[in-house]
Parts: structure tokens; sequence; C-alpha cells
């Protein structure tokens, strides 16, 4: 009963896999081609290299530190706390950098303040300076007697003009976080304890896979030591985060596809009671590679949410043997072969289906989607290669006979829907489900946010809000890009946009911003400020009379005038540019750019407003146009599912004429339909994700309406081929469901309610056939 | 550097708590913490380096246990400074004007601020206290622990009696502020408009 190309298929196939095998081993040749980037999940919404190069800049302090507030009610404590974790964590060697303490380097301080005199002034202190020159001379006087002016680096030998303490003075400061001036450790003060600042630099970055959980640990044990002397640990970083990321997939991964596994397994032994059915698990591994294989080809790493979608594949891929294996039920004897030869039909075409349904997602603007898609169709492939050369060869002399039991289910179930519908026919049938679904899609409410793709636990998130509470520090994921000609105009543009900001913050609507202007001023202004001082020996005649020597003032007047113009890389090199240094660009192709930073921002739409004639500034608002993408493409969605259907009509036009392509399609759409009402009847948001389910489902189901409508062996049996293989599907994607990042939860909801749908409806493909073949009995 | 303060701030943490690790500490603290209000004239040397003459000023000082630190410069310009919880405030016409909390001096004002309000905390662990002398003529010595200090002053001198007669700040960088305190009374309680100036 064997062909002879059945004798060569398995070892055709065999060298294949031997090769796929060899592809795999040299794309993990150097560990696992992993990634657990969000970032690459979501859509790059602008080619802008620059715009790109800003936005990583200003992530990756979010990817690669850690801030932790060490608190105690008695500061001491707090401080030794800090002490101790600081010296344990940079011994770890997790961290390049562990700060709990500034050393601030004075001279170093010094140097740069007396070289920024000119270009350093702030640009009140121009203003007093340049026409106010009396005021300005009697408030340096009055500074000199002040007992309370505070900590001036230079002596004021050095400076008599005092311009230093100004410019030390006009630095901007953030938050609520105070130096103790005895350890120089940084304190905030905030429900009665004494919160000690202490940060820590990784030396990779979130992303790297084992990293993110080493830290985690870490700040555990910190965490449990540090409870022992009753001091308290808060922290924020994007590692933690990725570290829960990275242990929820994997703990998503082992459930799901470890759940769907065995649930498929039993499933198999239940109702073919031979162990040899076991291997109609081989096209599932086989497909998991190929689709890995594939991934990593098309995208030289594969992420991890990938993997956990993909293992839903498990339920798709077991479709393909169970396929010919159902027909056990009515093929006796039956033989491996013979049993595929009858089915080789619909399973291709379940396999021409199925990846239509899946390579939809790839158009997606979803680089996640495209994984999925590339993933899922490679792995269906090698599925269904697997079930059509080598399975039957191993399953060649095992002689199949099912349990009946399953079969008389089936037979009950179609009784059962014979005896429905003499009661109530189907457009009678068809009004109430449409009734149904109207109801149900008037209460359906959309829902999208880039937050859907996080399972971020509430406890991360609170500590993170308590941290800016305690410190002021609100980082916002908002920024300004500011480009110019030249360092002149880039300042200059810099400064205009810091001028609307600091209205922003006089009104509480905005927290605070850091822009390089506010380190240095530009060229032209440092020039006036030069003409100003020429003019200062008409005024200084107050400090000469405290007895500050004439001579001492005009050697001070010609070091100032003969100070260089400063450029931004000067201004930088020194102690007080490094708040400022991620924000420089540098030169790009057409001048240079620089950034502005923001903190606690309430209203972006406010800052939008602030951009718009300022020339050479713009907003980076990634979060708000990934939203703005989100509820786009749902709109895309819609389009692909119904662009899917119109090519599966035409794969189908060939076997089943237009009126039945037509029919096979409309149930998937009718099922679709019913799972969108039943999740507004469940009070669940209609996401883009239950969207992209619901676009699968479609693919997935035509394959149902197509068993059924073939009706090999007659209604009973292939009712049960349908139900064994909903059931594989839904107990893979089902399992999806349980995940605790909302939008892979969304997804396995939408497709489980789908296929439930699908599987109702899939009877109703096949009333043509049915109508004539009903007096076969269905043994 | 606030080294006023500083001294101040020695002083306050002297009056209020109760230190332990020196007998000698431990009495003058008490002494200094008898008084509730001390009134007195003051006046300020900044020696710097590059100036022949220090710089001179005078003025009178009200200390109050519970209040804080009125300190009103006379000579050669007008200026009252006020230093309570709520930090440092400025007369400005008629009303105080507290000053923003942002200058790079104010955690120190804040330091002292919280010694003032006994906060034990602060100076034995930025200073190392050495005292010498009697009850009647004493001379207390403080040296910075921290290298951040370090880097700004080298010691703190303070000399006194029943009450404090002088504090010496010397920096790092050559200047140096004296301050003398004179004709100290403790036997005064508040007027009526020092009250007025702390509650306001």
């Amino acid at each position: 009963m064997t062909l002879p190309s059945e004798r060569r298929l398995p070892w055709l196939f065999l060298i294949l896999l031997l090769a796929v095998v060899a592809l795999a081993g040299w794309q993990w040749r150097d560990g696992a081609p992993l990634s657990a980037n969000l970032m690459e999940l979501v859509p790059g919404t602008n080619p802008d290299a620059l715009e790109l190069r800003a936005e990583q800049r200003m992530q990756e302090p979010l990817n690669r530190e850690m801030l932790v507030l060490v608190g105690h009610a008695d500061r001491q404590q707090a401080l030794a706390m800090a002490q101790t974790l600081g010296e344990q964590w940079q011994a770890s060697g997790l961290f390049e950098k562990v700060q709990w303490n500034l050393q601030a380097d004075l001279p170093a301080l010094r140097t740069q303040l007396l070289q920024g005199r000119l270009a350093m002034l702030s640009a009140d202190d121009r203003q007093l300076l340049t026409e106010h020159p009396d005021a300005f001379i009697q408030q340096r006087v009055q500074a000199l007697f002040d007992p309370f002016n505070g900590f001036t680096l230079v002596p004021s030998q050095d400076d008599w003009l005092g311009l230093t303490g100004r410019i030390q003075n006009s630095q901007p400061k953030h938050g609520a976080v105070q130096l103790d001036i005895g350890s120089g450790a940084l304190v905030a003060d905030a429900d009665s304890k004494s919160w000690v600042l202490l940060r820590a630099r990784t030396t990779g970055n979130a992303f790297d896979m084992n990293l993110p959980l080493k830290v985690a640990d870490l700040l555990q044990h910190s965490r449990e030591q540090a409870a022992k002397s009753d001091v308290q640990l808060l922290a924020a970083s994007g590692l933690l985060y990725a570290a829960n990321g990275q242990q929820q997939a994997t703990r998503e991964m082992t459930w799901v596809g470890g759940g769907a596994t065995l649930g498929i397994l039993l499933l198999l032994l239940l109702a073919f009671r031979r162990w040899r059915v076991l291997l109609a698990f081989v096209p599932v591994l086989v497909g998991m590679l190929f689709g890995a294989v594939a991934c990593v080809a098309v995208f030289g790493h594969m992420h991890v949410m990938t993997l956990v979608l993909g293992s839903s594949l498990i339920g798709v891929a077991v479709d393909y043997p169970l396929h010919y294996l159902s027909k056990s039920w009515s093929l006796k004897p039956w033989r491996s072969w013979p049993a595929l030869r009858l089915t080789l039909s619909g399973l291709t075409l379940s396999l021409i289906t199925s990846a239509i349904g899946y390579l939809a997602l790839a158009w997606t603007p979803f680089p996640a989607l495209t994984q999925i898609a590339v993933f899922s169709a490679a792995g269906l492939l090698g599925a269904y290669l697997s079930a059509v050369c080598l399975l039957p060869a191993l399953l060649k002399n095992v002689e199949l006979q099912p349990a009946q039991w399953p079969l008389r289910l089936a037979e009950r179930l179609v009784q059962l829907r014979e005896n429905l519908l003499e009661h109530v026919r189907t457009p009678v049938l068809l009004a109430l489900l449409i009734a149904f679904c109207a109801g149900g899609l008037v209460q359906l409410q959309s829902k999208n946010d880039i937050r859907q793709w996080v399972g971020a636990p509430q406890r991360l998130t609170d500590e993170a809000q308590t941290i800016a509470r305690i410190t002021g520090y609100q980082p916002t994921s908002q920024f300004f890009l500011v480009r110019g000609a030249n360092q002149q105009e880039l300042l200059e543009r810099q400064a205009a946009l810091s001028e609307r900001l600091q209205q922003l913050v006089n009104l509480d609507k905005l927290q605070g911003y850091l822009a390089l202007d506010q380190l240095l001023s530009p060229p032209s202004q440092q020039q006036q400020v030069r003409e100003a001082l020429s003019k200062l020996p008409q005024h200084w005649q107050p400090l000469l009379d405290l007895g500050v020597p004439l001579a001492a003032l005009q050697t001070e007047l010609q070091q100032l005038q003969s100070l260089p113009a400063e450029d931004i890389d000067a201004a930088l090199a020194g102690p007080l540019g490094e708040p400022y240094r991620t924000l420089w660009l540098g030169p790009t192709a057409d001048g240079v750019a620089a950034m502005t930073s923001l903190q606690g921002l309430n209203n972006p739409s406010l800052l939008r407003v602030q951009a718009l004639d300022l020339p050479g500034v713009m907003l980076v608002d990634r979060l708000g146009e990934l939203n703005n993408v989100f509820a786009a493409t749902q709109i895309s969605a819609a389009e692909l599912k119904l662009a899917s259907c119109v090519l599966i009509v035409l794969v189908l036009i060939v076997p089943f004429g237009f009126g039945g392509a037509l029919r096979i399609v409309a149930l998937p759409l009718l099922a679709a339909l019913c799972s969108l009402a039943s999740l507004g009847w469940l009070g669940q948001p209609l996401t883009l994700f239950s969207l992209f389910g619901l676009l699968l489902v479609t693919a997935i189901s035509v394959d149902y309406a197509i068993l059924m409508r073939e009706q090999v062996g007659g209604a009973a049996v292939s009712l049960l081929g349908t139900l064994l293989a909903a059931l594989t599907t839904w107990l893979s994607f089902g399992l999806l469901a349980v995940s605790s990042t909302p939008a892979v939860s969304n997804f396995g909801l939408a497709v489980s309610l789908g296929l439930a749908f699908s599987f109702i409806l899939a009877p109703w493909a096949g009333r043509h056939v049915h109508s004539t073949s009903v007096a076969e009995p269905a043994a | 550097m606030n080294l006023i303060c500083k001294g101040f701030g020695a002083l306050a943490l002297l009056a209020v708590s109760t230190l332990a690790n020196a007998f000698d500490l431990q009495q003058l603290s008490v002494q200094l913490a008898k008084p509730e209000v001390i009134h007195g004239q003051f006046i300020q040397e900044k020696h710097l380096r590059a100036l022949p003459q220090p710089l001179l000023s005078k003025g009178s000082f009200v200390l109050a246990k519970n209040h804080g630190l009125l300190w009103l410069l006379k000579t050669p310009l007008q200026q009252d400074y006020r230093i309570t919880a709520n930090g440092i405030a400025r007369r400005d016409g008629n009303a105080w004007q507290l000053l923003p909390n942002k200058s790079a001096g104010a955690e120190q004002n804040r330091l002292f601020l919280a010694v003032l309000q006994g906060d034990s905390s602060g100076l034995q662990r930025d200073f190392e206290l050495a005292l010498s002398g009697d009850a009647q003529q004493w001379k207390l010595t403080l040296t910075p622990r921290s290298v951040l200090l370090k880097q700004v002053f080298n010691q703190i001198n303070i000399n006194g009696g029943e009450l404090v007669q002088t504090i010496e700040l010397l920096e790092t960088q050559g200047d140096s502020t004296v301050l003398r305190m004179q004709d100290s009374t403790a036997n005064q309680p508040l007027s009526e408009a020092e009250q007025h100036d702390f509650a306001e």
C-alpha cells in the first residue's frame, strides 16, 4: 500500500530536517538569540535617525540605572545601610558604578566656575549686570558681609565680582533631595524617614538576558538584609521591569506550553489508545524548530513574547496529524499512507488558509506580530511537511483502534443539532444569533494603550511612584529635540523653549526641565557680558570703599575680558556639565542638535503647543504616538481581516465552487462577530490584540468548515475531527488567556471565544453535502 | 561655606544635647543650656587673604533656646536675618522674606537648624570635638571629619566662659572669619518686638 514516492519522502524530509537542525545549531552558537526589549515589539513610528538616536540616549539610563532609596527614621542608620549596600553592590561585579555619596572634586569645580564666568552666567544675572550695574555691585557688597550667604567655592580674592557664586546659585535644582554635608550623601526626608539615595549603573543593559534577573536577585537579598535592621528599600529601574517580564515570560511559557502539551498528549492517548500515537507530537516539535529558525534567520533574533505566543502553535500544528488520525473511526483497517492520501487535499488547503491568516498579521505595523507571523507560518510549514512526509512512515505498522466513546459523543452532538433544527429552523437561529451579536456589540468598548504590552506588577509601579514623590525626580518619556545650524542658534532655540517651559513650571503644569541653555549661554551673549563688564569700573566704587584694592579689581577685569568664548563641549567636560551630558547630541548632517528633558509632566498636549511656532524644536512623545498608532491600526487590522478572507475565498473556489467558498468563509466571520459580541457581554474591552486574535481565528476556523464540508467518513466523524482539532487548538490558545500581560491575555481570550463559536457554527458548512450523504451510516 | 552657622550649630548642640563621651563636654553643654535667651553684640571680622584690612561688620544678636536666632547687622550696612525651623529669612522692609531654599548653602543652614532644635546627630558626626580649659575659660576645637568638609575649611575654634565669647572659622583657602560676641547677657527675656519677629 506504500507508493514508491512515499518510500523516498521520509528520507528527503530527514535531509531537510538535518539541514534545518544544522542551521539552528549555527544560529545558537553564541547562546540563545533571544531578546526581551519591549521597544523592539512596538511599531517604529519614525524613521528619523537623529530622533532615534535621541530616544536611545534618553532611554539608556532607564535600562541601565537603578535608583534605590534607603529609608530609616534615623538618618545615621539609613546612611550606614546605604554605605554597606553600596560596598556590597560594588563588589558584586554587576555594576559599573555604585554611588551613594558625592565625592565632589572641588578643585575641578572651582576651575570650571572660574573659566565659565562669562559663559555660564544665568539670564537673570546677565540682565542685572547689563542693565543695573549699580545694583549688581551693591548686591556683591551685601554678599561679602552676609553671614548666611552660603557656601562659595571660589575665594573672594579670586572673584571679587562674585560671578562664580551667582553661577553656583543659579544651577537648577530638581526635587526634594538635599546634600548631607557630613557624608556627602543625597538625602530626602519624607514619611518621617530619611531616605538616602543610592544609584547604581550596570555593566550591561536591561536586555542582556541574565543581567536583570541577577540585579533583581541582588536587590531582593539587599531588601531582606536591610529589613533585619528595620531599614526599608525602595527601588526603581527598567531592569526590574525587564527581570519581571522575563520571569513572567518563562513562567507563562512553561504553563502554556507545558499545559497545552500535557493536555494534547492526554487527549491523544484517551482517543486513540496507542502509545505510538504520541508520535503525532513530532510535527509539533518540527514546527517549533522551523518557526524558531525562520524567525532568527529573518530578524536576527527572537523576542521572548514571540516564544510565549508562538507556543500556542502547538495546538495548531497537532491538527495536521489529527486530520488523518481521526479517520481511524471510519477507515477500517486504518493505514497511515492511505489515510494521508484521503486527507491530503484537506490538509493542504488547511495549511494554505492558516498560513494566509497568520501572514496577514505580518502586514500590521507591529514588529511583534510580524515576528509571530513568520514564526507561525514557518512553523506550520514544518509541521505540515513532517505530518505529510515523515509521520506516516513512523506510523506505518500501527493499526489504530480508537476509543468509541468520542465517536458516540460526536454522534450525540450531531443528533442534538438535528433535534434542535427540527424545532427551530436555521433562519430563526440566525436571527437569534444576530440579535445576540447586536446586543453585545453595542456594549463593546475599545481600549488601546501601550501599557497593555507590559504586565507590570502593581508593586513595581507603586514603588516607582513613591520614589518619584519622595525625591521629586519624575522623569517623563517625552522630551524636546532641538536642532540648530550651529551652537549659537541651538542655544538660542533652547533658551526660547526654556522660557516657555518656565511659564509652565510657574503654572505648576510641569515640575522642571533641563536644557543646555541652563548651563551656558550662546557665544553672542558671552560677548555681551564681556562688553557689560568693561563698563563696570564706573560703578564699583562701593567695593573700593570696603578696601578691595583697585589693582585687584582691574586685574580680575582683564582676566575676564580675555576669557575665550566657551563652547558646549568645553562646558560639558567640567563637573557641572555632568547632568547635561546626555542632552547633547553633537553635530548632525545639517548642524547640531540637543534635547530638553522634562520632569513631572501632567499634560502632554500642553507641551505639543509649546513647540508649534518655535523653529527647530519638536516634541518627541513616543508613548502618545504609539497609542495613536494602536488606534489607527485597529482599522487597518479590520481591513486586513477582510482582505485575508477574500484571499481565502479565492483559494477555496477551486475545490468548493464560489458558493461553497463563500459559505466556508462566512462561518468564521460570523464566529468572529459572535466573539466580539461576547466580549461586549462579558464587559471585556476590545483591544488591538483581541482583534488580531480574531484575525487568526478566521484563518484557523476555515479549517473546521472545510473539515465539516468535506465530510470524509460521515457527519459524526467529521464533527469529531473538528472537535479534536478545536480542543487541541483551544488548549494552547485558551491557556494564553491566563497570562498576566494584558495584551497576551486579551489575545488568548479572543481566540478561545472565536474557536468555541467556530466549532458550534462549523456544521452549517456541510449542510449541502450532509443532505445527500445523510443516509450513509456514521460508522 | 556658611561657617557662622556651623559655629552657632556647635553652640546650640552643646546647649541642648547631653553629650556623654566626655565629662567636660557634658559639663559645658549643661552650662550653655542654662540661659533661655541670650542677648549680645557682635563684631564680625572677615580676614581675606588679599586684603590688608579685615572686612568689619557690627550688630546685635538674640539667641532664643526655643525659637532660633536673630542676627541684626547694623554697620556698614543694615540687614536683619532670622534663622528658625522654617529656614533663613531676611527682613525686607517690614516683612520677613524667606530665602529660597536653593542656594548651595541651604543644606548647611538646614543642618544648623536641625542642631538648633536638638537633633544631636549633626556635629558629632561631622567633626572631631576637643575641649580644653575650665568652666570659666574654655576652648572647643572642631575639626571636620568628612572629605567634603575638609576641602572647605580646616578648623572651627570656639572660646568662652560662662557664655560663648569668640568663634573663629579657618578656611582651607586661607581666609578666616572671627565672630566676637560682646556684652552677652542671659538675664533679659525676649522683648515684645523680638517675640513678634520670631512669631511672624
